[in-house]
């Protein structure tokens, strides 16, 4: 089959990683990516099927891998050569069971829930995986498949961005209604990393939360704040203010419910006025603190810059939720100790707790990705053969109006609608 | 790499007793290195190469009366009003070159020799010799005679500290009793319009909400404004003659000055007539409402030709 | 020779093309034909000795108030009080008139041996102003005998130590000023009347108040009451501050007020073709006006911003009197009026102006887009006595570049009213209802404008307040050669050329409309027979 992988090749990710300072996705042509034909994975065993996926997302820590950018401590946590890929909707090969034990016949579309945990590793259930905190688990070395955080990082169990078929475990698998389009159910795992990660965040009805990036996290984030207060399950914040570069993330933030949208540097000034707070040396200074601040600050960029930005926006007491993947960062920690700030690290998924009631994050997901409709963030599907137009677009996708880049393996030629959700 | 000793100093073990360290400060401080000759050097070409052309730049100076010192030999006591830090720079500038390099000003040892460095620089570039404001303290008496029997001018400040409103403050006694004892002769000066070159900063720091909006503005600010020095006629003690009289007799000669200059410029429309020099005995803004303008400055600015530009 | 009234002229094919303001620019532009253009009397003579009319004018007041010298004996409390930087504009060359009156009166408080002495910036809710500025507004000599012993004060309306509650007006209006003037023995006020609205009793009653007694009239109801506040009986502002005022003397404040006027003779030598008619400049004006006009479009936007609000005004004192309130602004009034009235026969469809670089509120700044507003909408548009120039639902046509740009020191509240409130709405009475109460109570505007150089929280909504009357009565405002997206942000229209702005008001006024221009700066008020 045909299927993008990415080898361990120092000298390509040093290649890459030079040509990524020209932008973000340039390391594409350069890197350890690489169009091939190879054989599909083998079944890993017992509850494992095969699945041909029909939508892969690219994803900014796909991205960051591709142009040699990710974090070292990542480097234990994947086998190579691996598929990248791991926000796939796919059809099913053969019949079987999904992660609540029911039935999945052949031909039936799922989403797969990339974490690969204990279930998948055939190993008895770390306390993470027993929770339903998948997204924790401490065995993503171990077991009878080899190292790999995710699916779309492991060697024996392919990825999405291939023309199939791929490995997945039935504790991986969620049935699409349907009711969703292949685009809505594509966005259904970035929006179960933003509704997990909105969660992470302690806001009630009196709290002013600021977003700082209206990429695809940064949409899903203010999507999800929406989604919880709509379906009751938690009532909305006072005032959601958001920072977003772009006017196409601008408009899509406005409609999907926040209050105050900004463009980036106007972010502080934005939040100064929400919450009336004073501010700490000069007015018109370079970077001027602000005194109070918002409540719960969501960090969907993940740079040193938009981490010092967020320290300047938090109140004292208040969370930095990091939601956007984030590198080795200098930053100076004093305002955060100063201000008792609690820094939140919010990652992947699991089961997510409301009163009585307890969900896996991803069925949630899916109700939202259904709900809001949002598969009209999707931007445009690229054949895998085009993969590197794909990286520069999803590198680029801010300033060129997009959103989320899929790949849609087995279709002959791009298409693209440009200017995001009608 | 930690530097050790005997690169450092050494520390002082517990049990030996420790001598009471020798501070070199304040009145301690011992000047005489700063009058041997290469210090004298340095401090001749600081004075006429660096510290005259500033002061010409920033206080351009009159000079009346110096003809009578022309035919004056050292050593010569000034005895000054006193208004701000830059009086002495500009006195230096107006001395006579036969008199200027052999000149000691005493200073304040509580301000001008509060620290080591301090002291140091001040003993460099002025020429500074420690000297209690209030009374006079017998140690720098001493040094005092002993400079002028060597043949070096001092110069003094009477007052003991600038004055604070522009006015003349009483004199102490120090130049008085210097002369009587040492028999050299006093020369009243009176210096007018350095309080508008450097003022005697009077403000509290800190922001007062409501206030003129200066406040928070610490120091003093140097801005150009002219000046004069007026030099009067040398006063000489006789044999008997009796310090603290003298001491009046000084005083009432740098105010005559004083009333000189004032009246030069004194304008018709004041209807308080104020003591000239001394200023009304009233609250702090009559008595700088009273005081007439140093050096006649035009108040109307010319008509522009076109606007000044401010980038 | 006495100076010729202002005059309206009509358009006609053989006039020159008239001098318009575009912000920190001016331009040549020629009006379509009829258009009737007013002109500015021309400029008064100044009196040749101030200095003695003052001292005549202290001596001599006006109505139910004893002579100054009269006032002043050692044991009192003297406060003085003098306009802020507001006034004059453009700021006056050396001697500033506050700084001769203020020396007159300092001399007989001398005189008489008086101690206790303070004097007050009556600042409302202005900017502090800095260091340089009051040097220039009172001279060196007062303010080095004042301001180092802490003795010149800005008044601060968000001091509460430093308020006195006064009472309440037959009309239910706070009234609140400051304390020390409040309760000093005699209080002088230096007033400067640029424009009739100024002086009277809106000298203490608005200048020295706090934002509990503002809100009664800077409101969007009494603006819209006041049809104009320039023209005092029509002026429902004039009303509440005579209320206010009449409430602060019969609680035994002792007001001796000191008015005075200035002739309008507004630029410098090089700048004179600015206030002649175009058809009566000579060469050197032409040269001056080319040169000028070349070298402020080549100039850096910046560098031109500072090259204009360094421009010292030759204007000079024309009048002054002394004494008692009412008595005096009356006499004041009419003789602003004799300097800037010119007779106005009727209404047309369209009023046009050009508006320059400077208005009350950005003295030394930035003119903001809100001010540009202000300035066109509320001062210019309401410089009338009668009615209006331009007829009810008729269109304005505004001529500034009107950039997005904010001076973060001294309007920071602007900058979050333009980006917060205005998408919201540019309803004066929503705006008023639904976010004036945060900005004006907002802790960091509070402190910015108590400790810092900035306006109130609170002020930007006055600015847009002072063009509810404006709002009202036209149906349309266009700005030519205003930046697009901050036009339409204030609710108005933009336009490339005066053409085009008549092409968009075609669907008010129809395809022949009749125009009025105003050619000001200089100042005139125009007394309109409808």
């Amino acid at each position: 089959m045909r299927a993008l992988i990415i080898e361990r090749k120092l000298t390509r990710f040093a290649a890459a990683r030079l040509a990524s300072t020209f932008g973000t996705g340039r390391g594409a042509g350069l890197g350890p990516l690489r169009l091939t034909d190879r054989e599909a994975p083998r079944d890993p065993g017992a509850n494992w099927y095969g699945v041909t996926p029909l939508l892969s997302g690219i994803c900014g820590s796909d991205l960051a891998t591709v142009d040699g950018r990710s974090s070292q401590y990542f480097e234990h946590l994947v086998s190579f050569p691996f598929i990248p890929g791991h926000e796939v909707v796919a059809v099913m090969n053969e019949d079987g069971v999904d992660a609540h034990g029911r039935p999945l016949t052949k031909g039936t579309r799922v989403v797969i829930q990339p974490v690969l945990g204990c279930a998948a590793r055939g190993l008895p259930l770390c306390p993470a995986c027993e929770a339903g905190d998948v997204g924790r688990c401490q065995h993503l070395t171990a077991g009878h498949i080899r190292a790999g955080l995710q699916t779309g990082y492991c060697a024996d169990t392919g990825g999405g961005w291939c023309e199939g078929p791929m490995q997945a475990h039935a504790s991986q698998l969620y049935e699409v209604p349907e009711t969703l389009s292949n685009d809505d159910a594509v966005m259904v795992e970035p929006m179960a990393c933003a509704l997990h990660a909105a969660l992470r965040g302690s806001y009630d009805q009196a709290s002013v939360v600021a977003v700082v990036g209206a990429g695809t996290l940064g949409l899903g984030v203010i999507a999800a704040i929406n989604f919880l207060d709509s379906t009751n399950r938690r009532p909305r914040p006072r005032r959601v203010v958001v920072g977003a570069r772009y006017l196409a993330q601008q408009r899509i933030a406005r409609l999907l419910g926040a209050n105050d949208v900004v463009p980036g540097d106007q972010l502080i000034r934005a939040v100064r006025t929400a919450t009336h707070s004073m501010v700490v040396g000069r007015p018109n200074g370079s970077t001027p603190q602000l005194a109070g601040g918002a409540d719960v600050v969501y960090d969907c960029v993940g740079s040193a810059s938009s981490l010092a930005e967020s320290l300047q926006l938090v109140a004292p007491g208040g969370q930095i939720v990091m939601v956007g993947m984030p590198g080795k960062a200098s930053v100076d920690l004093a305002p955060l100790w100063q201000r008792e700030v609690e820094l939140v690290g919010a990652y992947a998924y699991g089961s997510e707790h409301f009163g009585e009631e307890t969900a896996a994050t991803f069925d949630l997901a899916i109700e939202m990705a259904g709900t809001m409709e949002l598969g009209r963030l999707v931007t445009a599907h690229y054949p895998i053969e085009r993969f590197e137009e794909a990286i520069a677009h999803a590198g680029m996708a801010g300033p060129r109006g997009a959103v989320k880049i899929v790949f849609e393996p087995g279709r002959k030629k791009a298409s693209t609608q440009e200017g995001g959700p009608r | 790499m930690k530097a050790r000793f005997p690169i450092t100093k050494p520390t002082w073990p517990n049990n030996v007793p420790r001598p009471n360290p020798k501070r070199n400060v304040g009145l301690d401080y011992d000047t005489a290195w700063a009058r041997r000759y290469p210090a004298r050097l340095a401090r001749a070409i600081f004075t006429d190469f660096i510290s005259a052309p500033l002061v010409d730049l920033v206080a351009p100076t009159t000079i009346v009366g110096a003809d009578a010192l022309s035919r004056l030999e050292g050593p010569v006591i000034f005895a000054a009003n006193h208004n701000s830090h830059a009086d002495t720079a500009v006195l230096l500038k107006a001395i006579p070159q036969h008199l200027r390099h052999k000149v000691v000003v005493a200073a304040a040892s509580d301000f001008f020799f509060d620290s080591t460095t301090k002291a140091t620089v001040m003993s460099l570039i002025l020429g500074a010799i420690p000297i209690e404001r209030s009374k006079v303290n017998r140690r720098s008496a001493e040094t005092a005679l002993q400079l002028l029997d060597e043949g070096w001018s001092v110069i003094i400040y009477p007052e003991g500290g600038r004055s604070p409103d522009g006015w003349m403050h009483d004199f102490k006694g120090g130049a008085a009793y210097l002369s009587v004892r040492a028999g050299a002769p006093v020369v009243p000066v009176f210096i007018d319009g350095t309080d508008k070159v450097l003022p005697k900063s009077r403000v509290e720091p800190g922001v007062a909400p409501g206030g003129s909006g200066s406040e928070d503005r610490l120091g003093a600010k140097l801005r150009r404004h002219p000046v004069s020095v007026t030099f009067g006629r040398p006063l000489r003690p006789s044999e008997d003659t009796d310090a603290r009289r003298f001491g009046g007799v000084i005083e009432d000669a740098v105010a005559q000055l004083g009333r000189e200059v004032a009246s030069d410029y004194y304008q018709a429309r004041r209807h308080v007539e104020p003591s000239l020099t001394y200023g009304p005995p009233a609250a702090a803004w009559r008595r700088a409402w009273a005081r007439p303008p140093a050096i006649k400055v035009s108040e109307r600015v010319p008509r522009d030709s076109w606007p000044t530009t401010r980038f | 020779m006495s100076p010729r009234p202002g005059f309206v002229l009509e358009v006609d094919r053989s006039t020159p093309p008239t001098l318009l303001w575009h912000g920190e620019a001016f331009k040549l532009q020629k009006l379509p034909l009829g258009t009737r253009v007013v002109y500015a009397p021309e400029p008064f003579a100044a009196l040749e000795d101030p200095e003695s009319a003052i001292r005549a004018a202290l001596e001599n007041p006006e109505g139910d108030q004893k002579p100054l010298s009269a006032l002043l004996h050692a044991d009192m409390k003297l406060t003085i009080c003098f306009d802020d930087i507001s006034l004059p504009l453009p700021p006056m060359a050396a001697p500033d008139v506050r700084q001769m009156v203020i020396e007159a009166v300092l001399d007989q408080a001398a005189e008489a041996g008086v101690d206790d002495v303070v004097l007050i910036a009556a600042l409302a809710l202005h900017r502090r102003m800095t260091e340089p500025e009051l040097r220039h507004a009172l001279g060196n000599r007062v303010y080095d005998a004042f301001a180092p012993f802490g003795k010149l004060l800005q008044h601060d309306a968000e001091d509460p130590d430093n308020l006195l509650y006064i009472g309440k007006t037959d009309h239910g209006e706070d009234v609140e000023i400051n304390k020390r003037a409040a309760e000093s023995d005699l209080l002088v006020y230096v007033n400067i009347n640029l424009v009739s609205m100024d002086g009277g009793h809106k000298s203490v009653a608005t200048g020295l108040a706090s934002y509990k007694s503002l809100r009664h009239h800077h409101n969007p109801k009494t603006m819209r009451h006041s049809k104009s506040f320039m023209d005092a009986p029509a002026s429902e502002l004039h009303s509440a501050n005579w209320r206010m005022g009449r409430l602060i003397k019969e609680s035994g404040v002792n007001i001796f007020q000191i008015e005075t006027t200035l002739n309008t003779d507004t630029f410098p030598e090089n700048f004179k073709f600015l206030q002649k008619r175009e058809w009566e400049w000579n060469l050197r004006d032409r040269i001056t006006f080319a040169g000028a006009s070349k070298a402020l479009d080549a100039a850096p936007h910046k560098m031109a911003r500072n090259i204009l609000q360094g421009i010292k005004s030759p204007h000079a004192l024309r009048t002054v009197h002394a004494g008692e309130v009412e008595a005096v602004h009356q006499k004041i009034v009419a003789e602003v009026w004799e300097q800037q009235g010119v007779a106005v026969e009727g209404q047309t469809d369209i009023v046009t102006m050009g508006l320059p670089y400077i208005c009350p509120y950005n003295v030394n700044s930035i003119m903001n887009p809100i001010l540009v507003a202000c300035l066109g909408l509320g001062y210019f548009f309401n410089s009338y006595r009668g009615a209006p120039v331009v007829r009810k639902g008729g269109v304005a046509i505004l001529f500034h570049p009107t950039r997005p740009e904010f001076h973060p020191g001294h309007h920071p509240s602007y900058i979050d009213f333009f980006e917060q409130v205005l998408p919201e709405t540019t309803d004066p009475t929503v705006m008023h209802e639904q976010f004036e109460e945060a900005y004006a109570t907002d802790p960091w505007y509070i402190h910015l404008y108590r400790t810092g150089h900035a306006y109130h929280g609170v002020h930007p909504f006055y600015m847009w307040y002072w063009i509810s009357h404006a709002l009202e009565h036209l149906d349309k405002v266009i700005i030519v050669g205003g930046d697009p997206a901050t036009v339409r942000r204030l609710g108005f229209h933009p336009a490339t050329t005066l053409d085009d702005a008549l092409e968009i008001a075609k669907d008010t006024v129809g395809p022949s409309p009749t125009i009025t221009h105003l050619h000001t700066p200089p100042l005139l008020m125009a007394d309109v027979t409808p």
